[in-house]
């Protein structure tokens, strides 16, 4: 056939050794820039920060619940799991500095470590959670993610190490726009190759058809379990930037509503497209913001902002009420965001992933 | 009669039974499949005959007995594994990845065609030396995962390599089966006989040795049953594989399995060749009820002889 060549097949720009990381200098470099140029107001930095939060807990949420089919709604409490193990790590380390660089560097090295160890903390307790329940099949992975959710937030608020319910604070806030958007964009890299890998189309075979996926020779449980450890890992780095930006995180911050908003998120965006995470993701940040400041502008009066201020969640809940009336699938269903637009984007080969 | 003593059996059932709560959906089943056979499965609705695939397959554990699949005794293995070994199937119900591509559907199937780190030969080995070793084997493959991981995520020169050989394979496949121009539409959407069509191209992606065709011939107009009955000697010849078809369109079985098995009610009636079988008297009561041979003299005769 003509159009029978693979997409790994198109004329190499690069030699092969360097197409695994060219993608990731390129993006050092932008962000560098965008670090350089934006400085910004701290407002700007801090919705962007919780927009590339939310992206990195949306895109690694797809990864289970929408690649492989796997119903969990408790990422809030990996989430939590990383930004405690990070950020109590980042208090012990608070006064430490490697000697001979910058500051500023020697903190993003720091706090590269503290994220490493949060996401790695996290990842662990997806697989000791992940292990015996991902076993089951259907809403029971639901329920025990659900309450494993819980136990984490009840645990933190009991531990005094931890701050209990008033929260950790003092935490250095160290979190940085290239930091945030960088992790965005390794979350983003992984869940695109693993789509496009082997492992990935296992991961699809499992959510079409788990006996079929296993009579095939793929090992489902093995896969499930694999592809709850990525999404918790990168849960934990979240939830460590989370830390570094929020000047005192408390375990209600990591409670079912912030669960449920992740799980909201990649629904709407549609169930296994990584790009419909990140517009649902973006989309579902600023909305709030976007209607206060929409309701700030129509009237100067304070006590109607406040009032406006209480109006925008029912309406943020409308909204996902028409849009799963009107797209039960979400916004790009299965499908990428290429697949999806009109054709003045050079269109992808069809089908999934 | 074609070549019988293949050597040794790739698909072997040793008196296994399967109860579910009291009721024995399969008692006794003993089957042997070599390279190169052709071998039916048929019985009345309900008489356990994809009851004997999910046993063979390992779906489910046999109470009792055993079943072998080249060589390896596989009670209580999981499905994958027993895959691995060399088995395929189809499904009753067409099961493929409904929302993915005909290409990605076999490409499921070649999934684990990389190069690890340690060999499967080597992995297997270990296994079979017990105890520390075949733990030793585990923590080791479980390496190899990690790496093939990590090769998918860096894209590593030889993963990339290795996607596209499979891709090749799985064209092929596509191409065998006749279903080239359906290689990147979505399964849900080929016509009924494709999708038959593509499950055996998909099972084939897992290399078997043994093929097992659940009802393959389901909803298929006479044209396409002909088609197929072709079909499947080919495939016979073409990969070298032993066949077992449950299948209820007699024209079809009789006319190219060398041997079949009956079942009712979980029990094996008969066993033998197409002639014998449509004789046995069980087997026509079985089919026809009992009733049967009495109104129909001709038919006892038939059975008699």
């Amino acid at each position: 056939m003509v159009e029978s060549a693979a997409p790994a097949a198109t004329p190499a720009l690069l030699p092969a050794w360097a197409r695994g990381v060219t993608p990731v200098v390129i993006a050092l470099g932008a962000l560098a820039f965008a670090q350089w140029s934006s400085g910004g107001s701290p407002f700007f930095v801090y919705i962007a920060s919780v927009v590339g939060v939310n992206c990195i807990l949306a895109v690694s949420l797809n990864i289970v619940n929408g690649m492989t089919g796997q119903f969990s709604i408790g990422h809030a409490g990996f989430m939590a799991v990383g930004a405690y193990t990070a950020g109590k790590i980042s208090l012990a380390f608070a006064d430490t500095a490697v000697a001979g660089v910058p500051v500023v560097a020697s903190d993003q090295l720091f706090l590269l470590i503290s994220l490493l160890a949060g996401g790695t903390g996290a990842a662990l307790f997806g697989f000791l959670v992940g292990l015996p329940s991902l076993r089951l099949r259907g809403d029971y992975l639901a329920i025990v993610t659900l309450g494993f959710g819980e136990i984490i937030r009840v645990i933190v608020q009991n531990t005094p190490a931890l701050g209990a319910a008033l929260g950790l604070s003092g935490i250095p806030q160290t979190s940085t726009l290239f930091m945030v958007w960088f992790w965005v964009f390794v979350t983003v890299l992984v869940a695109r190759r693993i789509a496009h890998s082997s492992h990935g189309r296992s991961l699809w075979a499992i959510r079409e058809d788990e006996v079929a996926a296993e009579a095939m020779g793929v090992d489902t449980t093995a896969y499930k379990v694999r592809s709850f450890v990525i999404s918790s890992f990168f849960a934990g780095v979240a939830g460590g930037l989370f830390a570094h930006f929020i000047p005192i995180i408390n375990p209600n911050s990591f409670g079912f509503v912030k669960s449920m908003e992740v799980v909201v998120m990649v629904v709407a965006g549609g169930l296994g497209s990584t790009t419909g995470a990140i517009v649902a993701a973006v989309a579902l940040t600023l909305l709030p913001e976007g209607l206060r400041t929409a309701f700030n502008a129509f009237s100067s009066d304070p006590a109607l902002a406040q009032k406006a201020d209480q109006i925008r969640m029912p309406i943020y809940g409308l909204l996902l009420v028409v849009l799963m009336l009107a797209r039960p699938q979400g916004l790009f269903g299965t499908r990428e965001v290429w697949d999806v637009l009109p054709r003045w984007l050079p269109r992808r080969r069809k089908g999934v992933a | 009669m074609s070549a019988a003593a293949n050597g040794e059996p790739l698909l072997q059932a040793k008196d296994a039974s399967i109860e579910f709560g009291g009721l024995k959906a399969l008692q006794r089943f003993n089957l042997e499949i070599r390279q190169g056979d052709l071998q039916g499965l048929i019985g009345p609705n309900g008489a356990g005959k994809t009851t004997a695939f999910n046993v063979l397959t390992g779906v489910y554990e046999p109470t009792s007995g055993d079943v072998f699949v080249c060589g390896q005794r596989v009670n209580g293995k999981k499905p994958h594994r027993i895959n691995r070994l060399g088995l395929a199937r189809t499904f009753q119900n067409i099961r493929l990845f409904r929302a993915l591509t005909a290409l990605d559907n076999v490409r499921v199937a070649c999934l684990s065609e990389s190069r690890p780190v340690f060999s499967a030969e080597r992995l297997a080995a270990l296994r079979r030396e017990g105890g520390a070793w075949a733990w030793m084997a585990n923590g080791l493959d479980a390496w190899n995962n990690y790496y093939d991981w990590w090769r998918a995520l860096l894209l590593a020169p030889g993963f990339l390599r290795e996607e596209e050989e499979l891709t090749r394979r799985a064209e092929q496949l596509l191409e065998v089966m006749g279903l080239s121009h359906r290689r990147d539409e979505e399964a849900r959407n080929l016509p009924y006989g494709e999708q038959r069509r593509l499950e055996i191209a998909r099972a084939l992606g897992t290399r078997p040795r043994v093929l097992l065709l659940d009802e393959p011939a389901a909803g298929m107009n006479t044209r396409e049953k002909a088609d197929l009955m072709v079909l499947i000697r080919r495939l016979r010849e073409q990969f070298s594989l032993g066949i077992l078809v449950i299948e209820h369109d007699m024209k079809l079985v009789m006319g190219i399995c060398e041997q079949i098995t009956v079942l009712d009610h979980g029990e094996t009636i008969a066993v033998g060749t197409p002639e014998k079988v449509r004789a046995d008297r069980k087997v026509i009561e079985a089919y026809l009820g009992d009733s049967y041979l009495e109104t129909h003299p001709e038919a006892a005769q038939e059975a008699a002889r």
